[in-house]
């Protein structure tokens, strides 16, 4: 496992398109979720300026626990640069024909895969890392009052977002192999959502909207973002989802299983 | 002698289109064996099914008497058409991540890079090697792993005529370790050199296999040139001589068993001819493996 891991990170870290992904990734992501309430104290004073002044230290956004989910789900939003990098890794040996020569040189195609897979899930532990530890600081320097009770509540959501990054970078290496050039499957994996939106606006018509409509959540994007749901609703006073959902855990491992398993046998399948 | 590599009826259909056809192949150990055959006619495609990037449509093929798995090739060496590596990974670190694949000992990239004589270009990138460098640092690859089989693919493609020579050194070296190898080449007169044996395929279809040995086997042709102007009525009269061409100002004369060039020259000196050039030819593998293509309609 660790010798498949080793190998992928070697062809990574020596390429500098990796690194300049990777980086802008975890800076863009790090400073935002760092820094969301210095940005947000700065439009409140441009607020204040016309006239519209919210006290936002009053909003608890950055107080432990609604940190958790408020972090979290600010940084699900960056995932998809980290799944463009997944792709140009996976489409770069389709283009350089190195699946080819790794093959020759003795990994089995499940190896192969498997060694992609593990960058995945190094990618989405690094990320839940950081996000965990910006989180602590942050919270501990914007909450008034810790109150220990209550201070992992909403922790599960770092489960969650480990799913909801790997599961997506799935989906992405996914599209690489089936489709195996970078141009097109960026297109695709920008598109995945919309289409699959346009696929349930057509399937759920009003009519049949009451009885089929908690099929919705068995679709593949939307079970991943189902994970995690929108948290910033509870400020406008109105009830949220403040945990995660069982049954959106199962059905994105579901989905995540399947991403693997298609690309498995697309590789499996094919000549290369 | 053990057997290396066998297939039985290997197929590969591309569609419609039959690139290998019932493929029954046999490798001994020790071998060095060369694969012939026209643009097209599915050297590449059967070494990839050998290598496990082409599946098979049908047929089975076994390494050391066993089917096939990825581990088995690790103990193999192969480059197939073309050089490939990561354009933006140096020499140096290409072979590391090659070595790694193949559980290779990282001290042989230096002995291989030294072998191929690259070792002062092996921390510049791969992209900016030239097309013989490439070729060189695929072989050195291949190396790398210190295999008991190598496999080459047109391996001199796109070299100077120095490098053509040490590349045949390089084989020839491997062979006497008695190691096996497979090469599929364009160029007959290489593998004429440093093959033992050869097969020969045209569409997919095996059309021969056998020992370079037998080659010139039979045969033997006599380039005669003589200042006469009715030398080849002359030649005609020779008991010894089967059939007579003139070929680049030179009577080829195809001797009958039995009969040599010595025999031919008494029979000129008798007729009061001295022969101004006089060569005896054994049948190069290039004019066998054009025979053997003309001879089967396929
Ligand atoms: N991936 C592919 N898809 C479709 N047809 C293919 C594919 N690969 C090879 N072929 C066809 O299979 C046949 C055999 O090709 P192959 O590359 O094995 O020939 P070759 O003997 O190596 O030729 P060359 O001497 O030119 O290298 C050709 O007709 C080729 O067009
Ligand atoms: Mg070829």
């Amino acid at each position: 496992m660790l010798h498949l891991l080793k190998i992928d990170l070697k062809k990574m870290t020596n390429y500098r398109t990796f690194w300049v992904i990777c980086g802008l990734y975890f800076l863009t992501l790090g400073f935002t979720t760092a820094s969301g309430m210095e940005i947000l104290k700065w439009l409140a004073s441009k607020g204040a300026e016309f006239g519209a002044s919210i006290n936002i230290n009053r909003v608890p956004l950055y107080h432990f626990p609604d940190i958790w989910q408020n972090l979290i789900w600010i940084s699900g939003l960056f995932k998809i640069v980290l799944a463009v990098m997944v792709v140009i890794s996976i489409t770069n040996e389709y283009q350089y024909r190195t699946l080819r020569q790794n093959v020759i040189d003795g990994m089995s195609r499940w190896e192969f895969l498997q060694s992609k897979i593990l960058t995945n899930v190094l990618l989405s532990l690094v990320s839940v890392t950081m996000i965990l530890v910006i989180a602590l600081f942050t919270g501990f320097i914007y909450t008034p009052e810790i109150e220990w009770n209550y201070f992992f509540v909403g922790s599960e959501f770092f489960i969650a977002y480990f799913i909801e990054v790997f599961s997506f970078l799935s989906f992405a290496l996914m599209l690489g192999v089936l489709i195996k050039r970078s141009g097109l499957t960026i297109v695709m994996l920008m598109l995945a959502s919309m289409i699959e939106a346009i696929i349930k606006i057509n399937i759920f018509r009003s009519g049949v909207e009451d009885q089929i409509g908690w099929l919705k959540q068995f679709f593949p994007l939307e079970s991943i973002t189902n994970l995690v749901p929108l948290p910033f609703a509870r400020y406008a006073l109105q009830e949220i989802q403040d945990y995660v959902a069982l049954s959106a855990v199962a059905i994105a491992i579901g989905w995540t299983v399947l991403f693997n398993y298609f690309a498995y046998l697309k590789l499996k399948k094919s000549d290369i | 002698m053990e057997t290396v590599l066998s297939t039985d009826k290997l197929t590969k259909h591309f569609g419609k289109l039959c690139a290998v056809n019932q493929l029954d192949l046999e490798v001994k150990r020790g071998q060095v064996f060369g694969m012939l055959g026209p643009n097209g006619s599915g050297k590449t495609t059967t070494l990839g099914m050998l290598m496990g990037v082409v599946n098979p449509s049908a047929g089975s093929f076994s390494w050391f008497g066993e089917p096939a798995t990825h581990h088995t090739r690790k103990k193999i060496g192969a480059v197939l058409e073309h050089p490939i590596f990561y354009p933006y990974l140096s020499g140096q670190k290409n072979l590391e991540l090659n070595a790694l694949i193949k559980g290779a000992d990282p001290a042989n990239i230096a002995k291989v890079l030294e072998i191929v004589e690259l070792t002062a270009r092996k921390d510049d990138k791969y992209q900016t090697y030239s097309l013989g460098m490439k070729q060189r640092l695929a072989i050195a690859s291949a190396l790398v792993s210190d295999p008991i089989i190598l496999i080459l693919d047109e391996p001199t493609n796109g070299l100077d005529p120095m490098g053509i020579a040490e590349i045949r050194e390089i084989i020839k070296r491997i062979a006497a370790d008695g190691k096996t190898i497979i090469l599929a080449s364009h160029l007959l007169d290489e593998v004429q050199k440093v093959c033992t044996h050869f097969a020969v395929l045209k569409r997919g279809n095996l059309m021969h296999i056998g020992p370079v040995d037998d080659v010139g086997k039979g045969e033997e042709i006599v380039e005669v040139q003589a200042y006469h102007d009715d030398l080849s009525i002359l030649l005609q009269e020779f008991v010894g001589s089967a059939s007579i061409k003139k070929e680049n100002g030179l009577f080829e004369v195809m001797m009958k068993e039995g009969y040599h060039a010595k025999d031919l020259n008494r029979f000129l000196f008798d007729k009061g001819i001295v022969a101004s050039h006089l060569h005896t030819r054994q049948k190069s593998l290039e004019k066998q493996f054009l025979e053997i293509l003309a001879d089967h309609k396929v």
